[in-house]
Formats: structure tokens, C-alpha cells, sequence
């Protein structure tokens, strides 16, 4: 019988993953509606990039979350720059699209460039550098591997080796009868 | 990170003549670098095990920076500045996926697969799909898909070398693909993966220098990216849009397939098996994504740079976009600037070809002969010998029309994508996983990229804006692998070994 803590546990590790899952398939669908939608007769729908522009950053975080996933912890504080990461891609895409094009020789500049285009680079490509490297190196430990997780596989390498090697000597005897 | 395009941009013009003394003498200081290494390393290979993952002996910053050697092609240096010079910013979502990316694949593929290296002993990716479904048939099809992908890029790369050499000796172009071919065939036989791994830290350096020193040269003599930005916006200022002069649906589109299809590129995700302590995947994602921020600098900065400078006369009109890099470098920058760029480039190939040319020789001696049931004896030997074969093929298919290699190139990111991504990265991560769903998945992939791009490149149909063969591919097969892994999901636990769920559940 499954103590019931390890059983919580286990359920709760279950909802992280199941979540993930969910989330990636329904992401990959709506990327997959947005690209279908394109070969309409008349063009594609102005809402078809909506559909890349939730679904990339949703199936980006289900995907990370599947991989960060541990045994019966889930994700731990990963939560934090997960969320952090696919709402800053949701924003600036979103921005990106919905903002007008106001971009001129008169335009003010965001560190050399102008507004959308600043969202985009800055937003989109520099602040995930930012937060999820780091993320990964400070729960590294915690949530990724540690030095037991190692001795614990390579417990099971040697395991598996010494079983190999009586197979081996085990087949070898029996030729040599 | 940018293969697809990669060497097509390179094909589809000459680059110019750079053949000046300081270019030539750096580049024969290159050639010799290069075979320094390859003679040291293939003293150090005495195994198959050594020739394929190094041992699993590489350190961390070794590791790294060969990683982002090999992440990078020639595109990033000649076709990606140039796409950025015609379309505008659109072209960054090629690259911008880089913020994610490298942390993505720690989190999603770097720990189980070193793991599993660790308890199986595993030396390539398809090995990593056998275990992880208990299949032979998945990692034959896996390999099978991924050798149709490698025949493709070593075409194209083998031309690549051939442009960029010719480019520098002024040797012609068939000689410049056996030359370049060469080398790279004389390390990758003799030294295997180790001289591939240290001839990438000495290559993904000096694209680092190079590119940093250009990206540097580019906002000194623009007056900054403000400077830069005003001239743009004066004559045209589309092209400092959030999407260029692509629809929104095509930028978002290239995220979504260098995002997401780069947990499955082999060149990239086989290095996870050489890191000497796991424990050292720490830090591993930061420095990667620091590299290539560095080596990525020149793609935005000369790009952007040079159409300005373009636009305000500093420099003559370019007959194509592909010109940006080298009319930069040959009319402004300081020589020796030059010299180090066009080495970068050819560097790039050179390490591209290595990694492919390894893996390649490990899915015919290795991953194909498991999947029949009748594993090499000698991998070692066998592996020295096929990767003479792939090296010598790809040189003579290079020869042969430039249309047809550029071909043979444009489907290799987009079918590693479609054909690994789900069953691979989603399959260590997911034990509902099922062997039906890797093995449909995988077909899907490959079947739908070639159909998809054979019907394109025979101009049957086109495809609506925004939409590519890969991504349609790559969205195919995740379905497919969702749907079939669900409705076989009873034989799920039953294709799970032991220790491999010991490796999924940390």
C-alpha cells in the first residue's frame, strides 16, 4: 500500500506533468489552426497569428515544465521564471502585433531602436537570457540533479554491468560445457 | 541554430574574391591550427566510445564553446546578415529563439540523456530512443530519418567549405570542396569526435572574436545603433518594424521552428553525452547562451549596419543581400578584421561537417546494424572507414547542381525537428509515451517533410505566406505522436525499463 503523503505526492507530480502535457498538445493544436488557417481562398485571418503568438510561448513553458518536472516534487520555485518567461513572450509578440506602426525618422528610440522593435529584441530576445539560465544554475541542486542523484545511476551502471558479466561468464561456462 | 537556411544562402551567389596576403596568411595559420589539434587528438583515440562521444571526457567550457561552434553555421556570418539587409528585423526570429533555446534543452533533454550515457552506456541519439521505447525499430527509423537529414547538410556544407575556400586561396570552386573536404575528413577520421571537439572550441572562438570585433567596428563607424537606426527610419522604415518586411505569421513561424526544433538537432543535442560530470550541466545553459549571444552580434549588427550605410552611400549598392558581409568587410574594415571573419566562416562550416560526418558514421556502424540485429565488432575501424565514405559522397555530390544541394540542404533542420523533437524530447519526459507513438511520429516527420519540400522544390504547389514544409512537419508529428502514444497508452509501463524510468523520474 502507497502511504498516503507519498500518494499526495505522486498525485501531485501527476497534475504538474498531465498539466504540461495538456498545455503542449492544446499549444500544438493552435499552431497547428493558425498554419490550416493560412490556406484559406481569401488570405490569411488577421486572427491566425494570434494563435502563434499564445501557442509558441505556451508550448515553449509546457515543454520546459515536462523537462523540469522531478519525481514527486513537481517544479518547485521554477514556477516563478516559467510564468515570467511565457508572459514576456506573450507581451512582446502580442505588442508586436497589436501596437501601430508609428516607426519614423522622428520616432523616439529604446536603445537605439524604436519602440516595437526594442520589444521584440530587448523583450523577446534578452530578458529570457536574463531570468531561465539563472533559474537553472540556482535550483540546479534542488530541482535538477544532485551529487546523490549521480551515485544513485551509477549505483545501477555497476549493477547492471556485474549482471552483464555473470550473464557473459554464466553463457561461456555453459559452451565450454 | 541556423542551418536550414544556412548554406543555401551560401549557394545561391559566389562570395567575392578576398585572396589579399593578410587573408591568406591567416588562413593558412588556421589550416595549421587545425591540423595541430587533429595530430594531437588522434593520438588520444583508442576506442570507439572515444571516437564517437570523446570518451565522455569533455569539460565543461571545452564542451561549451564546441557546442556553440556547431550550433552555428556559415549563415550566421554571410545569409543571415543578408537576410536582415533585405527583409529587416523579421530576419532576428531565426536567431531570437537563442534566448531559450540552449536552457530548454538542459531542462528538457541534457540530464536524461547524460544520465542514461551513464547507466546504458549509450554513444548516439537513436540509442537514446532504443532504450528509452525498448525498440530496435525506433532507433532504426530514428537513424534511418536522421541519415536521410545528414546526407543533406553534408552536401551542402561540403559546397559551403568549397565557396568559402575559394573565396580566400582563390583556388576554384571544385578544389576548394576537396580541399575543405579534406581536412575536415583528415581530423574526423583520425581523431573522431575529440579533434572535432577542440578544433570547435578553437573555431567557435575565433567566430567569437570575430564577431564581437566586427559588431564593435560596425557601431564605431555608424556613430552607435541610435545613428544606425535613424538612417534606416529615414529611407525606410518597414524595415525597423517588429516584423520587417515579413508577414507576422512568417516571423512567428521561424521562432517556432528554431525554438522548438532545436531539441531535435542532433549536432547539438549528441554533446550532452560527452560532459565529463553531469554535474557540471550547472552552468552549462548560461555560458552556451553567452556564447552564441557573441557569435550571433555580427548577424544583427552587419545586417542592420550595413544597410544603413548602404542607404547613406558610405558603401556601393550590393548586387544581392548575400554581398552584406563581404562588401563590409572588403570596403571598410580593417584587413585583418576580414581575414579573421572569412576564417570564422569557414570554420563554421568545417565544424558543422565534423559533427555531421560523426554522427553520420555512428548511425551506419553503430545505431543501423543494431536496429538489423547485427552490431560491428570493430566500431572503431568501421567508423574510421564510413566517415571516409560520407566525406568523400557528400564532396562529389557538392559538384553536382547547385540548385539540387541547395535543396538537399533546405529540409535538415525542419526534418531533425519533425522527426526527433516529440519522440525524443517529449519520450524522456513523458512515461505515456508509447513505442506505436515514437515510431508513427518519426514516419510522420520524415515522410511529411520530403513530400512537402519535394512538392515545393518541384513547384507543384506554394505554400500560403508564413508557412514551411518544416513547420507543418514538425506539427504533424507531434500530433501523431500525442495521439497514437494515447490510444496504445495500455503498453506504455510495459515498454519501460527499470532503470530508464529511474532516469525519467529524477
Amino acid at each position: 500500500m502507497i502511504p498516503p503523503e507519498t500518494a499526495d505526492r505522486a498525485r501531485g507530480r501527476d497534475v504538474t506533468r498531465r498539466a504540461a502535457l495538456i498545455a503542449l498538445f492544446v499549444a500544438i493544436t493552435a499552431i497547428a489552426a493558425g498554419y490550416a488557417a493560412a490556406f484559406s481562398k481569401s488570405g490569411t485571418p488577421s486572427w491566425a497569428p494570434w494563435l502563434l503568438v499564445v501557442g509558441i510561448p505556451v508550448a515553449l513553458g509546457a515543454i520546459m515544465i515536462l523537462g523540469a518536472a522531478r519525481g514527486h516534487e513537481g517544479i518547485g520555485p521554477l514556477k516563478v521564471p516559467f510564468a515570467f518567461v511565457v508572459i514576456v513572450l506573450i507581451i512582446g509578440f502580442s505588442a508586436a502585433l497589436a501596437l501601430p506602426a508609428t516607426e519614423g525618422p522622428l520616432s523616439k528610440l529604446w536603445l537605439g531602436l524604436p519602440a516595437r522593435a526594442a520589444i521584440v529584441i530587448y523583450g523577446v530576445g534578452l530578458l529570457p537570457i536574463i531570468v531561465l539560465p539563472v533559474a537553472y544554475a540556482l535550483t540546479f541542486e534542488a530541482q535538477t540533479l544532485s551529487a546523490e542523484d549521480v551515485e544513485r545511476i551509477r549505483t545501477l551502471a555497476r549493477r547492471r554491468l556485474a549482471d552483464y558479466d555473470n550473464r557473459s561468464q554464466a553463457s561461456l561456462d555453459k559452451v565450454r560445457g | 541554430m541556423t542551418q536550414t537556411a544556412n548554406m543555401t544562402a551560401l549557394l545561391q551567389s559566389a562570395l567575392p574574391n578576398a585572396a589579399r596576403p593578410a587573408v591568406v596568411i591567416v588562413g593558412i595559420l588556421y589550416f595549421a591550427g587545425i591540423v595541430a589539434i587533429s595530430v594531437w587528438a588522434a593520438r588520444k583515440t583508442r576506442t570507439a566510445a572515444d571516437f564517437f562521444v570523446a570518451g565522455k571526457g569533455i569539460g565543461l567550457v571545452a564542451l561549451t564553446i564546441a557546442s556553440v561552434s556547431v550550433s552555428v553555421s556559415g549563415f550566421a556570418f554571410i545569409g543571415g546578415p543578408g537576410f536582415i539587409y533585405a527583409v529587416g528585423l523579421g530576419a532576428m526570429y531565426i536567431v531570437l529563439p537563442a534566448a531559450v533555446t540552449n536552457v530548454m534543452g538542459a531542462w528538457v533533454l541534457a540530464k536524461r540523456m547524460r544520465l542514461l550515457g551513464e547507466v546504458r552506456a549509450l554513444i548516439t541519439i537513436p540509442d537514446a530512443i532504443g532504450a528509452r521505447y525498448r525498440s530496435r525499430l525506433a532507433q532504426g527509423v530514428s537513424a534511418a530519418a536522421m541519415l536521410v537529414g545528414i546526407v543533406g547538410y553534408m552536401a551542402t556544407n561540403a559546397l559551403a567549405m568549397g565557396v568559402v575556400i575559394n573565396s580566400i586561396f582563390g583556388v576554384g570552386l571544385g578544389w576548394g570542396i576537396w580541399i575543405g573536404m579534406g581536412v575536415t575528413l583528415a581530423y574526423s577520421a583520425s581523431g573522431g569526435i575529440l579533434a572535432g571537439i577542440y578544433n570547435d572550441v578553437f573555431q567557435g572562438t575565433l567566430m567569437a572574436i570575430a564577431s564581437v570585433l566586427v559588431f564593435l567596428f560596425v557601431l564605431d563607424f555608424g556613430g552607435g545603433l541610435g545613428a544606425i537606426s535613424r538612417t534606416i527610419l529615414a529611407h525606410d522604415s518597414v524595415l525597423l518594424g517588429p516584423w520587417g518586411k515579413i508577414t507576422p505569421l512568417a516571423a512567428l513561424s521561424f521562432f517556432f521552428v528554431f525554438s522548438m526544433g532545436s531539441l531535435g538537432q542532433p549536432q547539438a543535442v549528441h554533446k550532452y553525452y560527452m560532459l565529463r560530470d553531469p554535474l557540471q550541466l550547472k552552468w552549462y545553459p548560461l555560458l552556451k547562451t553567452l556564447g552564441l549571444v557573441l557569435v550571433l552580434l555580427l548577424y544583427f549588427g552587419v545586417g542592420v549596419g550595413v544597410k544603413a550605410f548602404v542607404l547613406s552611400g558610405r558603401l556601393p549598392q550590393l548586387t544581392s543581400p548575400d554581398q552584406a558581409t563581404p562588401t563590409l568587410l572588403l570596403n571598410v574594415t580593417p584587413l585583418i578584421l576580414a581575414a579573421l571573419v572569412f576564417s570564422g566562416v569557414a570554420a563554421a562550416t568545417m565544424s558543422a561537417a565534423n559533427s555531421f560526418i560523426n554522427i553520420g558514421a555512428a548511425i551506419v556502424t553503430h545505431d543501423l546494424p543494431i536496429a538489423f540485429g547485427r552490431p560491428v565488432r570493430n566500431e572503431l575501424g568501421w567508423g574510421r572507414a564510413v566517415t571516409i565514405l560520407i566525406a568523400v559522397a557528400a564532396a562529389i555530390t557538392a559538384q553536382q547542381s547547385g540548385t539540387m544541394v541547395a535543396f538537399l540542404g533546405i529540409f535538415g533542420w525542419g526534418l531533425f525537428a519533425s522527426t526527433l523533437v516529440p519522440a525524443l524530447a517529449v519520450g524522456l519526459n513523458w512515461q505515456g509515451a508509447t513505442r506505436a507513438g515514437a515510431i508513427a511520429s518519426i514516419a510522420t516527420g520524415l515522410i511529411v517533410t520530403l513530400a512537402l519540400e519535394t512538392a515545393a522544390y518541384l513547384k507543384v504547389f506554394t505554400f500560403p505566406a508564413g508557412v514551411t514544409a518544416s513547420a507543418v512537419a514538425m506539427v504533424s508529428s507531434f500530433l501523431v505522436f500525442f495521439i497514437v502514444s494515447w490510444l496504445t497508452r495500455r503498453n506504455a509501463m510495459m515498454e519501460l525499463d527499470a532503470d530508464v524510468r529511474l532516469v525519467m523520474e529524477i
